[in-house]
């Protein structure tokens, strides 16, 4: 971005220079550092947590689902399932990274925020449509809800098993990471669901089965609003 | 080899010691093991940037010294989450920002505190005393948005690359080129207003 006339403002503004530093201030900077100074081990390299959360998200949803029985995917058979398990992997990665980079500062960042609850739940919507086409509506509601339940009930262990991986990170935004979190939460959840429920009726699994991602996100971004909330006060 | 040379302030020339040869991310890692000279060469280095931020997004220099202080608190607790290798500017930045962004939200939340903090404005923008380049920068940065102000901060005073920009705001490079064009074009307006004679509506006196 240049602009001649703009750039000779903010240089004659003092734009490309800045004062040194007061020496009062310098040694009270210094003076936060406490000496000797504890050598500290980096956080390991993103892919690893990105796999590591991932592998959580995984673990959790197959875990819950081999408890309950893996009544959906017997019916559905396992190569039917295949689309929807390679596409659940590939959202748990982008969910996973997301929530990375939203744990370590200054992290390059693919996604907006807001993005992100809205592409997990395109593209599970979009791979539902296509692998559901029985259009009958049997206790929509009430099994619909039963399943939303079972979802978040998985989503609620998966996010504590993040935050215990995650620890070390710091968010430099609660909310986003909140979200991220979240969503990847539901994730797991919506993996139990989809080895485990057997209602393949297009419109429960559209509505009730997708709805765990954003219920879960939107959980996960007010208890980071929370987490922030709660900060500010103890300051 | 020469390493290339980063675009640095000026200022940094006052510190050949650490100029030569040693950049931020070496220092950075450095840091993390322990060296306590390179945590005092950081200060020296990243501090004058990171106080000209504050100053342009707060107007007063205590409250823009207070917020330098909280940032390298901030720094040294959470230096583990710096990855060796990545660029520093932009994690300094990324925690700075998270810092400012606190403070603003802290100051917003109370009416009293907020009219005090425009009193207090007011008055470093009056006082003779404080009257120097970053106030200039602060008034001609004040028609844009936070966000726009923060964006062209980055670029063209600490002459942070747009992808280190994308990384301390969150964001992705095309959002970042997007506020950069509209900070311009809002500078431009204000310039073509000020060469016609006219008063800039977004300026305050």
């Amino acid at each position: 971005m240049k602009d001649p006339r703009v750039d000779r403002l903010l240089e004659e503004a003092g734009g490309a220079s800045a004062a040194p530093l007061d020496a009062t201030l310098r040694a009270r900077l210094a003076a936060g550092i406490p000496s000797p100074l504890q050598p500290v081990r980096p956080l390991p390299p993103a892919w690893i947590l990105t796999c590591g959360v991932v592998l959580i998200c995984a673990a959790v949803g197959i875990a819950g689902a081999a408890r309950a029985g893996l009544y959906g995917i017997e019916r559905l058979g396992p190569w039917a399932a295949l689309p929807i398990l390679a596409v659940l992997a590939l959202l748990a990665w982008l969910a996973g990274e997301k929530l990375v980079a939203e744990m370590i500062p200054g992290r390059a960042h693919r996604l907006s925020p807001g993005a992100l609850p809205v592409i997990v739940s395109g593209g599970l919507l979009a791979v539902f449509a296509l692998r559901f086409t029985d259009y009958h509506t049997d206790q929509f509601l009430s099994a619909g809800l039963t399943c939303l339940f079972t979802g978040l009930a998985h989503a609620v262990p998966t996010a504590v098993l993040l935050g215990i991986l995650l620890r070390r990170g710091f968010a430099v935004s609660p909310v986003f990471a909140g979200l991220a979190g979240g969503a990847l939460a539901g994730l797991a959840g919506v993996t139990m669901l989809e080895l485990h429920c057997a209602n393949f009726q297009a419109l429960h699994v559209l509505v009730w089965h997708t709805a765990v991602v954003p219920v879960s996100a939107a959980a996960g971004a007010a208890v980071g609003w929370a987490v922030r909330w709660r900060e500010h006060d103890s300051r | 080899m020469q390493e290339p040379r980063r675009n640095l302030p000026r200022h940094c020339g006052e510190f050949p010691e650490v100029a030569a040869g040693v950049n931020l991310e070496m220092l950075m890692a450095r840091y993390q093991a322990g060296d306590i000279d390179a945590a005092t060469a950081l200060i020296d280095r990243a501090s004058p940037q990171l106080q000209r931020f504050f100053r342009a997004q707060f107007a007063t220099r205590a409250a823009a010294d207070d917020l330098l202080q909280e940032t390298w608190l901030q720094i040294h607790r959470v230096r583990h989450t710096y990855r060796p290798g990545e660029p520093v500017l932009a994690w300094f930045y990324a925690i700075a920002r998270h810092v400012g962004l606190d403070h603003y939200r802290r100051t917003r939340r109370s009416a009293d505190r907020e009219r005090k903090w425009g009193e207090m404005s007011r008055l470093a923008a009056e006082s003779p005393v404080e009257h120097d380049a970053a106030d200039q920068l602060e008034a001609l940065l004040r028609p844009l948005t936070r966000s726009q102000r923060e964006v062209i901060e980055m670029l063209k005073v600490a002459g942070m690359s747009l992808e280190e920009v994308a990384r301390a705001t969150s964001c992705s490079v095309g959002a970042v080129k997007q506020k950069a064009h509209r900070a311009y074009t809002s500078l431009r307006k204000r310039t073509s207003i000020v060469q016609s004679g006219k008063k800039p509506s977004g300026a305050q006196s």
